[in-house]
């Protein structure tokens, strides 16, 4: 299974095996990783589930979608290289991937 | 337990009994009836936290297509495009994503002043008599005025722009479908929507009038003026009501507990969990309703295709799977998100607003009213398919003390003994109708007149005998429709139901005037 790692923005990292076909919203939130809240279940609609992916995987994982350009605007401290974690798909290519936490969703 | 003592578990939408405390029927509905059928009406509802959630998240087997409320699914009213909260993707997300951008919280916590300012004018007049009320005075104000000023609507004009769409909110779902695509049209706003095309402005409507997306062809291009009006008039339908009752909610929680209102007085940073709490322990609107596209089960029964069902957003609220203690107030329990706001792709667009508007009133309120009483002898609480909340809510402080009865209304009643008016309050299943009889007694007769937005109609056949007082009333409008009233008077208020043809009977209070 694809490890993928959050690191807290306090700077506690999570190291988790996500199933691949899931989210990486819930990645975080079944393993109820502190500072995801996905308030809206995944739909993307509430901007609760922003991440700041890791420069070494910024190419790789590639922009927004363009409602996630949208729905991002409800994030704080969004950054380029902000995403929308329900709008990313854990496949086998992102084993090892590194996303950071925001403050606060 | 003896199952033949108990009966079953029951709930029904319509029926006054539950509208002031729905709560311990939710409650047995969540324990011992999970997917609950009610018969009368044909419509499953969920109760728990985890199938609400669950439901409202699976948008190809619930669909919103037809309509979101009861009523609308069963009578299947035809519903325009561009009513994105009653529609499906890819409409949905084509219609949505045009308004995402103006409802952010960064755009919304920016209207703070405004907020203030409007709360500030609304409460400072009535400081010093000690008395306020948290409908009238600040509820039906505060949020109709901060969309007017979204919109771009002079202020002065607001009330009446209001009042021709509530006309239009409260008649239309149900009526006979000739009509009924009337209802989500943005009448009252179209003349600003003129105005606003020749003198562009930095407000949404001028924004609506520049966006520019792809449709369902494929085609770039703008919004019609028609698209626009119906935009309009989701955003004041969703927002006023809904919001409107959670500043009611705050005044009557609040006042029934004490001391964490104290708590909140003497800490303000706890406002933005008290409003959390406060939305989930009495939503504005408790229930959310779809239409069965495909058979699905819950708890291993089925529920067929198109069946409707009710998600109970105030039942998941309480559930004890997920709140502790579910149903007490504690505005420092942990963090569970509540559903008030709805769940998945038509979570609501307006959130932030309310929160804002919820937050920044209590506060205003606050700072003028440390504490107060609610004087629940002349309040009124109705429940519609849509909201459940306060009409009108009279509060005093404990100086002032409540309200004394007004002498002028007295001497004023008693000088004219014949001519009595009543406000009558119809909850159709559309919504609150608010009516002002006149009435004449003649003996075991009487005459008089219904006015309401609807129009003014002649009371016919009126009957007296004892307490009971029934009469018909012929409207024309929105359908040709006999409505016959009964009801029973106690003193300065009746109650009863009235037949509204082949709609069923809707449940009626009145108060002398
Ligand atoms: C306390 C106040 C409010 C409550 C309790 C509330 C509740 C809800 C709920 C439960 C839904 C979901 C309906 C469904 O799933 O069928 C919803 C949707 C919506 N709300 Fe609110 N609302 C409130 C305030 C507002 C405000 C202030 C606005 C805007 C000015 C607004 C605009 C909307 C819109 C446009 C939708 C449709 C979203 C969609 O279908 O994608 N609401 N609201
Ligand atoms: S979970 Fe709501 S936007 Fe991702």
């Amino acid at each position: 299974m694809p490890q993928i790692t959050y690191i807290e923005f306090n700077g506690t990292p999570h190291r988790l095996d996500v199933e691949p076909g899931l989210t990486l919203m819930h990645g975080a939130r079944d393993n109820n990783i502190p500072g995801i809240a996905a308030d809206c279940g995944g739909a993307c609609v509430c901007g609760t589930c922003h991440v700041y992916i890791d420069e070494a995987w910024r190419e790789r994982i590639g922009g927004r979608t363009a409602i996630e350009s949208a729905t991002i605007e409800f994030s704080n401290e969004v950054a380029p290289h902000s995403r929308l974690a329900c709008q990313i798909t854990i496949t086998d290519a992102l084993d090892g991937l590194v996303v950071r936490l925001p403050e606060s969703q | 337990m003896n199952a033949v003592n108990k009966p079953a578990p029951h709930w029904d939408p319509y029926d006054q009994q539950y509208f002031a405390n729905p709560y311990p029927a939710w409650s047995r509905l969540r324990e011992e009836a999970p997917l609950y059928y009610n018969e009368q009406y044909d419509f499953y509802a969920v109760s728990r936290y985890e199938d609400v959630e669950r439901g409202l998240f699976d948008r190809d087997t619930f669909i919103s297509g037809k309509g979101g409320i009861l009523e609308m699914i069963k009578q299947n009213v035809p519903i325009p495009p561009g009513v994105f909260i009653f529609e499906d993707p890819p409409l949905h997300t084509m219609h949505r994503s045009l308004l995402t951008r103006v409802f952010t919280p960064k755009k919304m916590n920016a209207l703070e002043p405004q907020i203030r300012a409007f709360c500030a004018k609304a409460l400072d007049p009535l400081v010093a008599g000690g008395r306020f009320n948290f409908i009238d005075n600040l509820g039906s104000e505060m949020p109709l005025r901060v969309i007017g000023m979204l919109l771009g609507i002079p202020e002065e004009d607001l009330k009446s722009v209001q009042h021709r769409v509530n006309e239009n909110l409260r008649t239309e779902p149900g009526k006979a479908s000739d009509y009924s695509e009337h209802s989500f049209v943005g009448e009252g706003y179209e003349d600003y929507l003129d105005w606003r095309m020749k003198n562009p402005s930095d407000d949404l409507m001028t924004e609506l009038l520049n966006a520019e997306f792809v449709d369902e062809t494929g085609t770039n291009r703008k919004l019609t003026r028609d698209e626009i009006l119906i935009f309009i008039n989701i955003l004041a339908g969703a927002g006023n009501e809904t919001t409107n009752r959670l500043i009611g909610w705050t005044g009557k929680v609040l006042a029934e507990h004490p001391d964490q209102r104290r708590q909140i007085y003497e800490n303000r940073a706890l406002i933005p969990q008290a409003i959390e709490e406060l939305l989930r322990f009495e939503p504005p609107g408790p229930s959310v309703g779809r239409y069965v596209a495909k058979d699905t089960e819950f708890h291993g029964q089925k529920v067929p295709a198109g069946s409707a069902i009710l998600f109970l957003v105030g039942a998941a609220n309480r559930d004890e799977r997920k709140f502790t203690n579910g149903e007490a107030f504690d505005i420092h329990r942990a963090r569970v998100p509540h559903l008030t706001f709805g769940y998945g792709f038509h979570a609501c667009l307006g959130n932030a607003l309310a929160r804002i508007e919820g937050r920044i009133a209590l506060d205003e309120i606050l700072n003028r009213f440390p504490e107060w009483h609610c004087d629940l002898d002349n309040a009124y609480l109705s429940s519609t398919s849509t909201v459940r909340g306060w009409e009108t809510l009279p509060a005093y402080t404990p100086k002032a003390g409540k309200a004394p009865v007004s002498i002028g209304a007295a001497i004023a009643k008693d000088n004219a003994p014949s001519g009595e008016k009543w406000k009558l309050l119809l909850k159709t299943p559309m919504g609150p109708q608010e009516m002002i009889m006149t009435l004449t007694r003649d003996g075991a007769s009487f005459s008089g007149r219904i006015e309401s937005p609807m129009g003014s109609e002649a009371v016919n056949g009126g009957k007296i005998e004892g307490e009971k007082l029934s009469w018909v009333m012929e409207v024309t409008k929105p359908a040709k429709l006999k409505v016959t009233f009964d009801v029973t008077q106690s003193g300065e208020t009746m109650t009863g139901t009235a037949k509204l043809g082949m709609f069923g009977k809707a449940a009626l209070t009145g108060k002398r005037v």
